[in-house]
């Protein structure tokens, strides 16, 4: 547990050192400041366009910055054979991509955090209400976030930084609409249809369970009951995606 | 006792884009004994790194096996007495360098108590306490290298196993490391190290295994090569002639001309001075005299089908007139 942590911290600071963790965090505060410029158009709405621009926000940097910093930050340990530093001392490979997970997800957090309190700082100024329902959104955020980030470890095991981002950025597309994908086919597709779609279904991560910003923006009752399955099931997929990223990992040869 | 033990590995590696098979490692076998410095010799793509690779788990061998300290490759409580500096390495530059020790003595599981005071004698004894803030990325490749053997000895492990840990070292540096593996083998620590800076090998090593093209071609002990050939002699002479070689002829093994001047190989000591009187008698001077014996270029370059390493310039001015076998 503490080599995990060591490797966790390392990657940390890493990534905080990354120029990329800068650019997606001003990124973001550009676009929650646009939320501002853009509130006279709605008149009477102002706390809610911040809010819902700011919740997207806060949800699509998130992902962003999961997929570009998790698909490069493991491909450079190898590349530059850093890794063999690490990989020829008592860790297993295992305890590594943990780690490494474990740390990418903390500089996540981070990101999460500062553009939170940049959100909240401007409903502030603008004398809004800040409810639970828009805390409760920002951990979901979060929760698709460490999915997301997951999914970008398992690809970027065995792949080049570009696909996985193309990978990462295509299946947290699918998963976004996998709800969808089994209507449309339940309607419209025959019986080889349904199967495919029904597989996808399963096996894509269903990211609607952690979209909550309609609720928040407003001002809807919510169920803490969904929260608490949301988390369940981001724990789950997160560590199946993992022990198949593992599996890949030991496997691997580091010519 | 061996602490290391490969015994017929083999490798091949695919490329990327045809099916064809190029063997790397062809069955090498060799040891190291518990306490022994053991070089590894071989031109490059000879399967140094490859063999070292193997050892340490971050590939597989396709046969043969390979033994640390009696356990298998990557197997966690014999890789928690080994240290590693690999070829030319990548240290995470983002670090500066007391968290990048802090990092490498956590994952080998140094306790957090002992931490702080090994990292400043180990930065000590690189010279790299007054660096110890800056971020690695602004570090020389001379001061990397010195970092990367801070980090393979901060855990005090048993085994070392160092590929080209000269390397980028200028000639202060290099005697720094040299010094620092001489202390370690005093203390009785296995040392594993490949090299190309010959001399370094000579200094510090009980035995060289030399490969090439994927085999162990030779393994000796280094004391044994120095009496290789102990007792020749070469008497260097200006204004030789062919006809003085009469009189000689056994005493001499070989001659090499170089324009004027010529060097003789005595077969031993007591046939130097009849040799010498024979020269100065045929009106040739005596340049010098020079006891050899046979280093370990002659044995590396001899085994690796390069007898003779002069350049074609060298080659043409010089014109080998006799052998003696």
């Amino acid at each position: 547990m503490n080599k995990i942590a060591s490797v966790a911290l390392n990657t940390f600071r890493e990534s905080i050192r990354e120029k990329i963790l800068v650019v997606a965090l001003l990124f973001g505060v550009i676009l929650m400041g646009s939320s501002v410029l853009l509130s006279p158009l709605a008149v009477g709405a102002k706390q809610k366009i911040i809010m819902d621009v700011g919740l997207a926000a806060i949800s699509i940097i998130g992902v962003l910055t999961a997929v570009f910093l998790g698909s490069t930050l493991v491909h450079k340990e190898v590349d530059k054979k850093a890794i063999y530093l690490v990989l020829t001392r008592p860790i297993s490979r295992s305890s590594f991509l943990a780690g490494k997970l474990a740390g990418i997800v903390l500089a996540i957090a981070l990101v999460f955090a500062v553009m939170t309190a940049v959100m909240l700082g401007t409903i502030a100024l603008g004398k809004g209400i800040v409810r639970p329902a828009v805390f409760a959104s920002v951990y979901l955020s979060f929760l698709e976030t460490t999915v997301v980030c997951s999914i970008v470890m398992l690809f970027s095991t065995f792949t080049t930084p570009m696909l996985t981002s193309f990978f990462a950025l295509c299946i947290f597309a699918a998963g976004s609409l996998s709800g969808d994908l089994k209507v449309f086919a339940s309607k419209f597709g025959g019986e080889g249809m349904q199967l495919v779609t029904g597989s996808l279904y399963y096996l894509l991560p269903n990211l609607k369970v952690f979209n909550l910003r309609h609720e928040a923006v407003h001002n809807l009752p919510f169920a803490t009951g969904d929260i608490l399955r949301a988390t369940i099931y981001a724990a789950v997929y997160c560590a199946v995606v993992l022990f198949f990223a593992c599996s890949i990992f030991k496997r691997r040869e580091f010519k | 006792m061996h602490v290391l033990n490969v015994d017929g590995i083999k490798k091949h590696f695919r490329s990327d884009m045809s099916l064809a098979k190029r063997e790397v490692l062809r069955g090498v076998t060799f040891h190291a004994r518990e306490g022994e410095v053991l070089g590894f010799l071989g031109p490059n793509g000879a399967g140094k790194t490859t063999t070292i690779k193997v050892i340490l788990g971050l590939i597989r061998a396709h046969a043969g096996s390979v033994a640390i300290f009696d356990r298998p490759p990557g197997d966690r409580r014999s890789m928690a007495r080994v240290g590693y500096l690999p070829e030319m390495p990548y240290f995470y530059p983002h670090l500066s360098l007391t968290e990048f020790l802090e990092f490498c003595g956590r994952m080998s599981g140094v306790g957090r108590s002992d931490l702080p005071g090994r990292i400043d004698r180990i930065a000590e004894m690189v010279d790299l306490t007054p660096h110890r803030s800056k971020r690695l990325k602004s570090f020389s490749k001379g001061m990397l290298q010195r970092a990367g053997l801070a980090q393979a000895i901060l855990h005090d492990p048993d085994l070392l196993i160092l590929d080209e840990p000269f390397s980028g070292l200028d000639p202060v540096g290099r005697k720094m490391v040299r010094d620092i593996l001489v202390d370690l083998k005093k203390r009785g620590k296995t040392i594993f190290f490949s090299s190309h800076i010959l001399s370094d090998m000579e200094t510090l090593c009980d035995r060289v295994c030399i490969i090439r093209d994927g085999v162990i071609a030779k393994s000796v002990v280094l004391d044994d090569l120095l009496k290789m050939g102990e007792g020749t002699v070469e008497v260097a002479a200006r204004g030789w002639r062919p006809e003085m070689m009469q009189g000689i002829r056994e005493y001499v093994e070989s001659v090499r001309t170089t324009g004027e001047d010529a060097f003789l190989v005595v077969r031993e000591q007591r046939f130097v001075r009849p040799v010498i009187e024979r020269l100065f008698g045929g009106g040739a001077e005596v340049l010098a005299v020079v006891n050899r014996h046979r280093t370990l270029e002659n044995l590396f370059l001899r085994e690796i089908g390069r007898p003779d390493a002069r350049t074609a310039k060298e080659k043409k001015e010089e014109k080998l007139v006799f052998t003696g076998f």
